[in-house]
């Protein structure tokens, strides 16, 4: 209980201060994306990298996957953040960048796409994943 | 990942094109073909080599629903250039999908998975029988239930969107009007389009009618909205008792809300009239309740909310009730009015809005139909996919297979279900003669109806054949619980002239009910009694 309470409040606390740090670079944490511009701004032209997950409200493993990947970026503090795309919304942008199986967890850095995860993950399989694109 | 019915046929179509293909080699018509040497040419040159030539598209595909969607995908396999139009106009009250059809959004699969979420209610009910202990307070949330099939739907949307993607097949959010014989034009977010193409396909379908009387429009719904209707449906009247109407009747009354079906003239007109007799027997003992040679005359909106719905007997006799829902299934209308098609020069049939079309080929010979909008054809979502695939192979791939619209088997999904497949006793009576047609039939008991003690008298099952030689099988009519998965291999067996006494030594599978098929042996004219053997029933 204790712990879980912590958690969550560090987490609170971690977004809100990546929140004040954003006010140069709106980049971190996790967001939805809104349109197409959007996606430009935050995701395109960030040289930071972003994880932009592909989802959809009707998908199962999507609605698995969010509460996981929230819990691997929330102990990363800050070092690389979420884009959420709902696929229904922006079927444009899942074509131009190819996916076709939801949930995807593409990785974008200055423009490009630099790595991809297909498919439901445990929080062990994030993990390394995202320490491997930190290293990168 | 969601299976979409298209692409599991695709493992039937192959066994089917070889029958199909001692059948209709001399079938091919000549006459269809077009009278320009396109054809022949698009024909005799390697796939891949295709080219659009003058025009923009090799194959502009109007309705991106079943038959529209195979036909243009197997159309691109084969290396034509293909866009498909697709474009939903909101139903009166505002439903409106996405891609892929009827039978996707508002069909048969939303209806299966009433029908489904229907048969689990039963089975909850039978299950205590069985030693299951499960509480009183059984209830069924409507929400729960529309928000599931809603999602999966959407996710089906999605895999066909990517699969148009993956196969190239351009896809384009607009309605379609012909401009001219080679041109449709047609309106999307980014403006207006006119598209060019060698050939064309008609793939529009059609949707549900309203009764003319006043109140239909503002206060009813159709089967466009039942599946992702905001409320609970409550208290429901169904005007009209074919299939459509009586599956809603069926999952609704499964599902808890009072459901009264209101019938013109006939149930189920065009299938087996004993059959549609025991299946409205089985619905009144389900509690669907039915009024008979009725018509609706009005629909009101009381200050309650509720809807006052008036109608006629055939005495003219006027009454009324209360309802929280209306849903007319009088019937669809195919949506060639909004075509223009006379700019094209296709001609529309006698009923004033079908197209009638000869190996889907319409009287202007590079235009084509398939699906739904076809004349006196059956409009299932099988029937389209198949025609579909199989013109986009004769256009383009150098096949001369023609569909073959015969003995194509088909289900209707009531609470005990319908399959059936060939032809009724009254059309075989009037196409042979009562003389020279055997019928055998039974009502059997299914082993599993015992212990919840579930009511077998309308578990009843037929066989149409020819009275002479081995019996050539013109129809099967099968009512009981899983009647649509039954039926499916009878129809394979069917399309290869199965007889009385093929189906008489071949050995079942027990206990099943499709066994029952391979038991009959009282036939109609003997005058036996066709209830089996029993115990205390």
């Amino acid at each position: 209980m204790n712990t879980l309470i912590t958690r969550s409040l560090s987490r609170q606390f971690g977004a809100l201060g990546r929140r004040t740090l954003a006010t140069t670079q709106l980049k971190s944490g996790s967001f939805k994306v809104q349109d197409d511009k959007d996606f430009i701004d935050k995701v395109e032209n960030s040289k930071e990298p972003v994880i932009v997950d592909f989802f959809a409200t009707w998908c199962g493993p999507c609605k698995a996957l969010e509460p996981r990947l929230e819990n691997v970026i929330a102990q990363r503090k800050g070092d690389i953040s979420v884009a959420k795309v709902d696929i229904d919304d922006l079927g444009e942008l899942a074509a131009k960048y190819e996916v076709s199986t939801i949930p995807a967890l593409v990785v974008f850095q200055n423009g490009k796409v630099k790595e991809r995860l297909v498919g439901l993950q445990d929080e062990d399989k994030l993990n390394l994943w995202i320490d491997n694109i930190l290293k990168k | 990942m969601p299976c979409w019915g298209c692409r599991a046929k695709s493992y039937n179509t192959k066994s089917v094109q070889k029958t199909g293909n001692e059948k209709n080699k001399n079938q091919s018509n000549l006459k269809n073909k077009p009278e320009n040497n396109e054809l022949g040419c698009a024909a005799n040159i390697s796939a891949k080599n295709i080219s659009a030539g003058e025009y923009d598209y090799d194959l502009v595909v109007i309705g991106g629903g079943s038959g529209g969607l195979a036909a243009a995908k197997e159309a691109t396999a084969l290396g034509a250039k293909v866009a498909v139009l697709d474009y939903v106009t909101p139903s009166p009250i505002g439903t409106k999908w996405g891609l892929g059809g009827t039978c996707v959004n508002v069909g048969c699969i939303p209806k299966k998975l009433m029908h489904q979420a229907a048969l689990l209610g039963e089975s909850i009910h039978d299950a205590k029988s069985y030693g299951w202990q499960i509480g009183d307070n059984v209830s069924h949330s409507w929400e729960s239930l529309r928000d599931a099939i809603q999602a999966h739907i959407k996710s089906v949307n999605w895999v066909t969107r990517v699969e148009l993607r993956d196969k190239k097949v351009e896809y384009i959010n607009g309605l379609g009007t012909f401009k001219d014989a080679h041109t449709v034009q047609t309106v999307t977010k980014q403006g207006e389009r006119n598209l060019t193409a060698r050939y064309f396909l008609i793939a529009v379908g059609g949707r549900p009618k309203y009764s003319n009387i006043p109140g239909a429009l503002e206060y009813g719904i159709t089967s466009d909205d039942i599946f992702s209707l905001n409320r609970v449906p409550g208290k429901t009247i169904i005007v009209g008792a074919g299939y459509i109407g009586l599956e809603c009747a069926g999952f609704l009354k499964g599902l808890g809300y009072d459901a009264t079906v209101m019938i013109r003239s006939v149930p189920l007109r065009g299938f087996d009239q004993q059959m549609a007799g025991i299946i409205v027997e089985e619905m009144r003992d389900k509690g669907v309740k039915f009024l008979h040679k009725c018509l609706p005359k009005s629909v009101e909106k009381l200050d309650s909310g509720k809807l006052k719905v008036s109608w006629v007997n055939e005495a003219s006799e006027e009454f009324n009730d209360e309802f929280d829902t209306i849903l007319f299934a009088i019937g669809r209308r195919a949506l060639t009015k909004e075509l223009n098609l006379e700019n094209a020069g296709v001609k529309i049939a006698g009923d004033g809005e079908k197209i009638d079309a000869v190996n889907e080929q319409t009287n202007v010979s590079h235009i084509f139909a398939v699906g739904d909008v076809l004349y006196k054809k059956p409009e299932l979502t099988p029937v389209a996919i198949h025609a579909g695939r199989l013109l986009a192979r004769r256009l383009f791939g150098n096949s001369t297979i023609n569909m073959d619209y015969d003995n194509v088997a088909t289900t209707i999904f009531t609470p005990l279900e319908y399959g059936c497949v060939g032809i009724s006793e009254e059309v075989a009576i009037k196409r042979y003669g009562e003389d020279n047609i055997e019928v055998y039939h039974g009502y059997y008991k299914p082993t599993e109806f015992f212990i919840p003690q579930k009511s077998i008298v309308h578990c009843y099952l037929k066989v149409v054949a020819l009275r002479e030689g081995d019996q050539k099988v013109l129809g099967l009519h099968f009512i009981g619980p899983q009647a649509g998965e039954v039926i499916q291999g009878f129809a394979a067996a069917l399309k290869c002239n199965l007889t009385v006494n093929a189906l008489m030594s071949t050995v079942g599978i027990h206990p099943t009910i499709a066994e029952e098929f391979t038991r009959i042996n009282i036939t109609k004219r003997s005058g036996k009694d066709p209830n089996p053997a029993s115990c205390c029933s």
